[in-house]
């Protein structure tokens, strides 16, 4: 390590401290506390909130800890009487102008201001004149403002400057009139705005969805992890009498840092809505009945074992890897291969060559030190917020990233190289890229991709696209949702493997779901069997499904009409004979084609495991209580094998279903992205193609009633067909 | 029992085994003792314990040092405010504050209240066990006073939650609340009644303190002498000065026995190296001695309240130990200040983090030494919480106590333990 | 009992039953409860009652310090947003059974919303009843404002 050290003393306590390092992260690392508003570790140093004015030897004055540097021989004193009474002095003016809130503030008991007041401030207030009041800004559906609680530590301002990239907040006037603002006037929209929440060390910008419900000592904090995308966001959810009251994220600086995305924050609200199916139901002569559990389920098995000739397995890739891997084996149980959980993909003539599971190529921390990154068919930040972050924190370090799009979707850093392709051309283009990569490399086209590159058109973009992909040593090419749901994800996935190896990059696949990856473990998919061992007879993929109806279908937390929207679901499972479904939600749609209804827990509710898109197994536990006579989708299924008769199906607990799975699996130890090599042949042209942009807000069942999320602008555009 | 048939030569004979409470009302609550009978002869008593156990201590370990408050006064539910004493001053010993003066002063008055209250219950329902009737009204009388001044201090006749660490919660009222005239007592008479009342507080209970001797000299005369009263007391449950000793006697029980020992004199808290009082002591250790102790407690607690009287009558102040980590601000302050919102706030949600360390903290309490012992990690909540109750030493003797005596004495030595039940099993 | 005149005068009971006399002859102080009461100090912590201003708007405004000052956990709240967009609760519930009377709520409450008041001559008839919801509550209030406003303006210097 090249890094120098300087010696400094902290409190009289000898430290070495990195050169240029800051007083407040050198007292933070030896563990003083400095007191401090503005400061924030992954935010720039703005200095404006002056609490951590601490006394260094031989400077007149105090000087603030998080903007001074450390030199050699400097002599910090953190608890001195000089620094103590400046701290005093700056807590007294902070709060010479807040309001007197604290009983009816959201921030209360998990504010910074009250915890420094009491332990840094003074008992009684000098201040008797008036104090100033702000109006409040209308922020969105999202988040909640008080503005007058506002201390202008600016620290939502450096937010969506630095983290969110688009700077939708600013700080107006100066002294007393001094307001944090929007530029214009519009609601906050980024996909990370929730953040600004928990960066607020006040009670001026709090959770809307959240506001008045509950207050933060009373809740128990559960470590979830969110259903929502393949990261795996690590979260806490904060549960009071059973009922999951907000979410909060969960440090992780592998997966999502400190952040967290709004799908992940506010999807909690789909859980109390009130098409949550409370009690199981079946339909008799055409109306619904709630009936008990036992004879719901008892129903279910005889038209399942009824239908087993002809059943089809439709799971939601959100659903925990017990719940798929249970699912799976009852399909096969019954002798079915019909099982799938990848809804929206239509292409899967070479899902033989599919790797062991679909996977990002690379570990997610890693993205950061990227130096050059090819998406292809993505919206990246509808899709994956967190590594859209990632991505731009990699782009803003110097990597060239280069998009190849049906849309010129909005990015918030530097583009390499930008280019919109429409559906039709997307394989054209991409292997127009693949020929100018070979072109820079002096290297020729492999012999199953050679007629398709000698067809392309090699363009400027195209030859900037592949130029920075040989920017950096490290390199990866992504092929995004878009791509997947492309008529032609195969020769899409050909090409940018091909691209990927001529470039010396990594290749990933962006799968949709928290749990795409682990339903290829699980087995459910129709070509792999629990274990991720390729099926000896390979099943009907879910596209097929939907397209010629089965006479039963069991469903497992999916809405296949509105989670892959232009596959005509409705009307195939119209013609089914009986279709069951083990879903949290039952819409009026559900309502129409299915015969049986048992309410399952949603991912707060019941215990399971996510493989995310790195390969990286995360359990949790249930933080609420199921709503009404709902439970954990793992339960239904298991006692639905049982009844079904099915080997070996005494499960305990979801741990020893995962148990179970693990050894199927087989316990690997080191890191390794399984990787695609199989040459698959690409024919050359384009045909007409269709994909739709699900919006970020319509992509599971649980978002989908997340009212708040609705209400945003997000939320409010509808489904784009490129 | 043993039944003889004539198959056997001799009746076989066999202790009679005999439950004594938990329902009996001279169990003193819900004292179940096992004994063992040869006739009418104590050979054995097993006294039960558990029946009214609450978990105090464990409880305490998830609640807020402050909340804990209300439940010592359910501890020895006779001597509320002693109990708080000791968890207070443990708290305050850990925290290294102590209360001003004026709280000190008022700490003091209410202990020796409490204790004429208990002495008054205790005499009251042991001669009501052993077979007086009167005293029981007549200390019930006096007892009705005490209670009015419990209530109107602390708003509860018992269970006050008055003392908190760093003073007592308010200061004394200016006013005694009055009776009302009705259609059974003209205004007159409602005056009459009112007279002591017209005061402040300070005035009631001087009144008291100036009334109450004689009302001690009336109990002595309906006890003191009588034969049957000292039949029933003399000579039972002897206990030597050594053996009380042993048995970790304290209180009058130990003072009964003619050790000189009072917390009060030999480890002096709060202001009572600065009253004038004598510690009474008996020199057979029987029943008789430890009832003519507690009477002079009595006489020795009105003296201590007459110097408390004096000395707050002329030192007005806080009462209160002026530190805003221990104590929520004023009720003013709160509404109108943005730190001692704060302060406010953070005291009613999170309390107050106590050093680490561990200490015990005993007081006098009307039965003998009640303390606690208190570990803190640091936090907000006590680590470990253990009450010393004195009664739970007294009752462990209780066999040895009674062996050999007669059924009936069962009753007197349970009445001379004054066992409550509510310390014992906590 | 060496004197045996003292043995056959029975004088230290004679003495006892003129206490016993002389009790006979005073001035009774018993009270005809329930028509006459003893006095109540404006401290009493009785039966809750939750408070209104003057304006008939409801005090609490859902802080829940009194939840969680209490010692035995026997106040639930639920809060959310009013119709008019203030803190309000939509549960207030006070279990009488599990509730010491320690006056910490009280003192919690940072607008003199939950109070306790001097009545104490209440029963319940059901299982249930134990249960003081929001709206018997706020009707206790309601119903003894007067008595309560003096009580507490009585109290107010000493708090």
């Amino acid at each position: 390590m090249a890094e120098e050290f300087v010696n400094i003393e902290i409190n009289g306590k000898p430290v070495k401290a990195r050169k240029g390092a800051m007083i407040i992260q050198v007292t933070d690392a030896n563990g003083e506390y400095v007191p401090r508003f503005c400061y924030h570790e992954k935010l720039a140093v703005a200095a404006n909130c002056r609490m951590c004015l601490v006394e260094v030897e031989k400077a007149p004055k105090p000087l603030p800890a998080c903007a001074t540097p450390v030199m050699e021989g400097m002599k910090v004193f953190t608890r001195s009487p000089k620094a103590i009474a400046a701290q005093r002095a700056v807590m007294e003016f902070l709060l010479i102008n807040h309001p007197l809130d604290c009983p009816i503030c959201d921030q209360g008991g998990e504010c910074e201001l009250q915890d420094l007041s009491l332990g840094f401030g003074r008992d009684y207030s000098r201040f008797s004149e008036r104090k100033r009041s702000v109006p409040d800004e209308n922020l969105g559906p999202l988040i909640a403002t008080d503005m007058t609680r506002c201390i202008h530590c600016t620290r939502c301002i450096r937010f969506t400057e630095e983290i969110a990239g688009i700077q939708e907040l600013g700080m107006v006037g100066r002294g007393e009139q001094m307001k944090v603002r929007r530029y214009i006037e519009s609601t906050v929209n980024h996909e990370l705005s929730g953040n600004v929440i928990d960066l607020c060390p006040v009670g001026a910008l709090v959770s809307k969805p959240y506001r008045f419900s509950a207050r933060a000592w009373e809740m128990t904090a559960v470590p979830l992890v969110s259903p929502h995308d393949g990261v795996g966001s690590n979260l806490y959810g904060h549960v009071l009498r059973g009922r999951l009251m907000r979410v909060v994220p969960r440090q992780n600086e592998a997966i999502n840092e400190i952040w967290l995305a709004d799908r992940d924050r506010f999807s909690y609200e789909g859980i109390y809505s009130p098409e949550r199916l409370e009690r199981p139901m079946v339909r008799e002569n055409g109306a619904w009945v709630e009936t008990d559990w036992e004879s719901a389920l008892a129903k279910a098995a005889e038209g399942l074992r009824a239908e087993a000739g002809s059943l089809g397995v439709l799971a939601s890739p959100s659903s925990t890897l017990e719940e798929l891997y249970l699912a799976g084996r009852i399909a096969r149980g019954l002798g079915s291969a019909n099982i799938d959980s990848r809804l929206r993909q239509r292409d899967v003539r070479d899902q033989h060559n599919d790797p062991l599971y679909p996977s990002l190529g690379m570990r997610i921390a890693d993205i950061d030190a990227l130096d050059a990154l090819l998406v292809v068919g993505a919206n990246l930040r509808r899709e994956v917020p967190i590594l859209a972050h990632r991505v731009r924190k990699a782009a803003l370090r110097g990597a060239q990233v280069a998009f190849v799009n049906p849309a010129a979707f909005r990015y918030h850093f530097p583009l390499a190289a930008a280019l919109e392709s429409a559906p039709a051309a997307l394989a054209g283009d991409l292997a127009a890229v693949l020929g100018a990569a070979l072109e820079a490399a002096g290297k020729s086209a492999p012999a199953h991709l050679a007629q398709a590159v000698q067809a392309a058109t090699i363009g400027q973009t195209h030859r900037a696209a592949a130029a920075a992909l040989a920017h950096g040593e490290k390199r990866a090419v992504w092929l995004g949702a878009l791509a997947l749901r492309h008529p032609r994800f195969a020769d899409l996935r050909a090409l940018a493997a091909a691209i990927a190896q001529t470039t010396g990059a990594s290749l990933g696949v962006l799968a949709e779901g928290a749990n795409a990856a682990g339903a290829y473990l699980a087995g459910a998919v129709p070509h792999r069997v629990a274990g991720g061992k390729p099926a000896a007879k390979s099943g009907l993929a879910a596209a097929q499904m939907l397209a010629q109806p089965l006479s039963g279908y069991l469903l497992v937390g999916t809405e296949p009409w509105l989670d892959a929207p232009d596959s005509g679901a409705e009307r195939t499972l119209g013609q089914a004979k009986f279709v069951v479904a083990v879903t949290p939600f039952a819409s009026e749609t559900l309502r129409r084609v299915a015969h049986v209804l048992l309410p399952a827990g949603t991912f707060a509710e019941t215990s399971g495991t996510y493989v995310n898109l790195e390969g990286l197994w995360q359990s949790q536990t249930g933080a609420a209580q199921p709503v009404g006579e709902a439970r954990p989708g793992w339960k239904i299924l298991r006692v639905l094998g049982n009844l079904l008769d099915l080997e070996k199906f005494d499960y305990l607990s979801s741990e020893q279903i995962r148990e179970e799975l693990a050894g199927l699996c087989g316990a690997g130890t080191a890191y390794a992205a399984p990787a695609y090599t199989a040459a698959h042949a690409v024919a050359p042209g384009s045909e007409a193609a269709r994909v739709v942009d699900v919006p970020m807000y319509q992509i599971d069942a649980l978002v989908r009633r997340a009212t708040s999320l609705q209400n945003t602008l997000e939320g409010r555009t509808s489904a784009v067909t490129y | 029992m043993a039944q003889s048939t004539n198959d056997l030569p001799l009746a076989e004979i066999r202790n009679y085994t005999m439950n004594f409470g938990p329902q009996h009302p001279a169990a003193h609550g819900v004292l179940r003792l096992v004994l063992e009978m040869d006739g009418e002869v104590i050979q054995k008593a097993d006294p039960h314990i558990g029946l009214l156990h609450r978990a105090t201590e464990k409880l305490a370990e998830s609640k807020h040092f402050n909340h804990s408050i209300g439940y010592m006064d359910r501890l020895d539910y006779v001597s509320m405010m002693c109990n708080e004493h000791a968890y207070v001053l443990a708290i305050e010993k850990l925290l290294g504050i102590k209360p001003p003066e004026r709280a000190q002063y008022i700490r003091v008055l209410f202990d020796e209240i409490t204790r004429i209250l208990n002495h008054l219950m205790w005499l009251g329902a042991h001669a009501l066990d052993i077979g007086a009737m009167t005293v029981f009204l007549l200390c019930f009388k006096e007892r009705e006073e005490l209670m009015d001044v419990y209530e109107a201090v602390s708003g509860t006749r018992m269970h006050a939650t008055y003392y908190r660490p760093g003073g007592v919660y308010r200061d004394l009222p200016q006013s005694m609340p009055k009776y009302q005239p009705s259609k059974w007592r003209s205004r007159k008479e409602v005056d009459r009644l009112n007279e002591t009342r017209s005061g402040s507080m300070l005035d009631f209970i001087d009144a008291f303190a100036e009334r109450f001797p004689v009302a001690i000299a009336d109990y002595e005369t309906l006890l003191t002498d009588n034969r049957i009263w000292k039949q029933r007391t003399v000579n039972i449950g002897v206990v030597p000065p050594e053996r009380a000793l042993q048995l970790g006697f304290s209180g009058p029980m130990l003072r009964g026995s003619g050790v000189v020992w009072d917390l009060r004199k030999k480890q002096p808290y709060e202001v009572y190296e600065r009253m004038d009082f004598d510690i009474p002591v008996g020199t057979n250790g029987d029943c008789y001695d430890r009832y003519l102790v507690r009477i002079e407690e009595l006489r020795q607690s009105t003296r201590i309240i007459r110097q408390c009287i004096e000395w707050l009558r002329k030192n007005p102040g806080p009462v209160m130990a002026d530190d805003r980590k221990v104590r929520p601000p004023s009720r003013e302050h709160m509404k109108g200040d943005m730190e001692s919102l704060i302060h406010h706030f953070k005291f009613f949600t999170e309390g107050y983090d106590v050093p680490a360390g561990e200490t015990y903290a005993a007081v006098e309490a009307p039965k003998g030494e009640f303390g606690i012992y208190l570990v803190s990690d640091g936090a907000n909540k006590p680590y470990r919480l253990k009450c010393r109750a004195p009664g739970f030493a007294h009752l462990a003797s209780l066999e040895e106590m009674v062996r050999g005596h007669m059924l009936a004495d069962v009753v007197a030595v349970i009445g001379t333990q004054d066992i409550v039940f509510g310390e014992i099993d906590r | 009992m060496a004197n045996p005149l003292k043995t056959f005068l029975l004088p230290e009971l004679l003495k006892g039953m003129s206490v016993t006399a002389r009790t006979f002859f005073t001035r009774k102080y018993t009270l005809n409860y329930p028509e006459e009461k003893a006095p109540q100090s404006p401290r009493f912590r009785g039966l809750h009652a939750l408070r209104r201003y003057a304006n008939g708007e409801e005090r609490c405004i859902a802080c829940k310090l009194c939840e969680t000052t209490c010692p035995a956990t026997c106040i639930t709240i639920d809060s959310d947003v009013s119709a008019d967009g203030t803190r309000r609760t939509t549960r207030y519930d006070i279990d009488l059974f599990k509730c010491i009377y320690c006056g910490f709520c009280e003192e919690a409450c940072p607008v003199d919303a939950i109070v306790l008041t001097r009545i104490h001559e209440y029963h319940m008839e059901n299982r249930g009843e134990n249960v003081m919801s929001k709206d018997k509550l706020l009707a206790v209030g309601e119903r003894y404002e007067t008595l309560i406003a003096a009580d507490k303006a009585a109290d107010a210097p000493y708090r």
